[in-house]
């Protein structure tokens, strides 16, 4: 009887191995889901991941529809690029092993009425999906990848170099809302200002996104977007790097009620080059009461199935708004 | 049609080595997967209406002007592939660069695009359609 069972065991240990070297050095590391008040956000740097073979085991991971669209991009950076976005995007999800038999392949997507990107779980799951939200967002630099449970969430990345075409005020005026104008054009030095009008942006981005409903369904101009220092009551139009800044808000025009009381917001500066910026709805416990909430961050840097490194302390400084 | 026929052609050989082996007739069921391939995939997805179009295709001259601003946008060599088909997508542009063109369309044709209609924007082609459609209401 005994004999019996070590064959099974043994039978199944081989289809394991088997199915591990199809991944060929490691399999994908399981992770916990995050709770209600985490956020994970995970990341890859191009640059890091040169491998043609490794390459070509993110494609394989992809859909046909997926392997089209990455081959369609003009030239290799740009394939590259967004070969490891969708990569990032399956291996992540696939990493929360909410049932055993979704892997990166097996994931469907599926787009929100608006267009946003959404998993579809499809018979994955007999009764209700894990509401495992997520977003990605990439720069040629970096690409990055949010994953809430139970909380819609944007993100956007930007490089901290960037530089616009357009005159920043010009942008400003025509685009951001007449405070967030006004909050960039008090800034005398032209470097702190671009920075302030890419934190700015990232922050926007990353609301709508969040928003899931399109550009038009939040325009720019009809919310503004501000940086609060610690001390109640008391406001700073961002624009001051040295400002203690420790929330943003959202602010509609049409209504000068607060949209804070639904989202929260987090600014991140990564390995010195990168702003990112994170925006989810609030947990419904934490909606009580005008205080804010710190966000719960996770930030793990990966290259998925080779190495995964959980990232902290300058490497990825939190600028405001979270922990 | 080279793909239709080359479907014909495999689903004739498959039957006649299904009927030298005498192999049950339910397996010729797994005859229909290249019918579901890629090749036919894609043409559904041309054959389909992808966007109602009120406007006529622009003037090449409006093409070319948007061609133009999207290649200084993106800091793309002169030499480099743009043309009306081009997506803002695979040209590299992301959210930032998009509303940096629209921005610089706004400009030079003397137009102002509402974020609904900007949103639409995919493709040279569309800039270019909705450029024309705007200096004609003027």
């Amino acid at each position: 009887m005994f004999s019996f069972l070590h064959m099974a065991s043994f039978t199944m240990k081989i289809h394991c191995f088997q199915r591990n070297f199809s991944f060929s050095s490691s399999a994908l590391v399981p992770v916990q889901l995050p709770s209600r008040m985490e956020t994970h956000f995970w990341y890859i740097l191009p640059d890091e991941v040169k491998s043609a073979t490794l390459l070509n085991q993110y494609l394989d991971i992809l859909s046909p529809c997926e392997k089209e669209n990455v081959l369609r991009m003009h030239g290799d950076n740009l394939k590259k690029s967004a070969l490891l976005a969708r990569a990032l995007v399956r291996t992540t999800i696939a990493r929360y092993q909410i049932n055993s038999q979704v892997s990166p392949t097996s994931l469907k997507f599926r787009k929100n009425i608006y267009g946003k990107p959404e998993v579809d779980w499809q018979n994955h799951y007999d009764r209700n999906p894990p509401p495992l939200h997520f977003n990605i967002s990439h720069t040629s630099s970096l690409i990055a990848c949010g994953v809430t449970l139970d909380s819609p969430i944007g993100i956007d990345v930007e490089e901290k170099q960037r530089t616009t075409k357009n005159n920043i005020l010009s942008f400003a005026r025509r685009y951001f809302s007449p405070h967030e104008v006004e909050s960039l054009s008090i800034i005398s030095d032209p470097e702190i200002q671009r920075l302030e009008f890419l934190k700015l942006w990232t922050l926007k981005e990353a609301y709508v996104k969040a928003l899931g409903r399109g550009f038009s369904a939040a325009p720019f101009k009809n919310f503004t977007i501000r940086f609060r220092a610690a001390t109640k009551g008391h406001l700073h139009l961002s624009g001051n790097s040295n400002s203690k800044a420790s929330e943003i808000i959202v602010e509609s025009s049409d209504d000068p009620k607060t949209l804070t009381s639904n989202w929260q917001f987090a600014l991140l500066e990564l390995t010195g080059s990168h702003y990112a910026a994170i925006c989810k709805e609030k947990d419904d416990d934490t909606v009580e009461g005008k205080g804010s909430v710190p966000m719960k961050l996770t930030v793990r840097k990966t290259i998925p199935f080779v190495e995964d490194q959980c990232i902290s302390g300058k490497d990825a400084l939190v600028l405001v708004g979270g922990l | 049609m080279a793909s239709a026929s080359g479907v014909s052609m495999s689903l004739s050989s498959i039957t006649c080595s299904f009927k030298k082996n005498q192999v049950p007739i339910s397996s010729l069921k797994s005859v229909s997967m290249p019918i579901k391939g890629k090749s036919f995939q894609s043409l559904r997805l041309r054959t389909g209406p992808s966007r109602l179009r009120v406007s006529c295709a622009a003037k090449p001259e409006t093409v070319n002007k948007v061609c133009d601003i999207v290649r200084k946008q993106l800091a793309l060599p002169a030499d480099s592939e743009v043309t009306g088909e081009s997506k803002f997508a695979t040209l590299g542009a992301d959210s930032l660069d998009t509303v940096e063109i629209v921005m610089g369309l706004e400009e030079e044709f003397g137009i102002s695009v509402e974020e609904e209609s900007a949103q639409g924007i995919a493709t040279v082609q569309d800039a270019a359609d909705l450029i024309e459609q705007l200096i004609s209401n003027k």
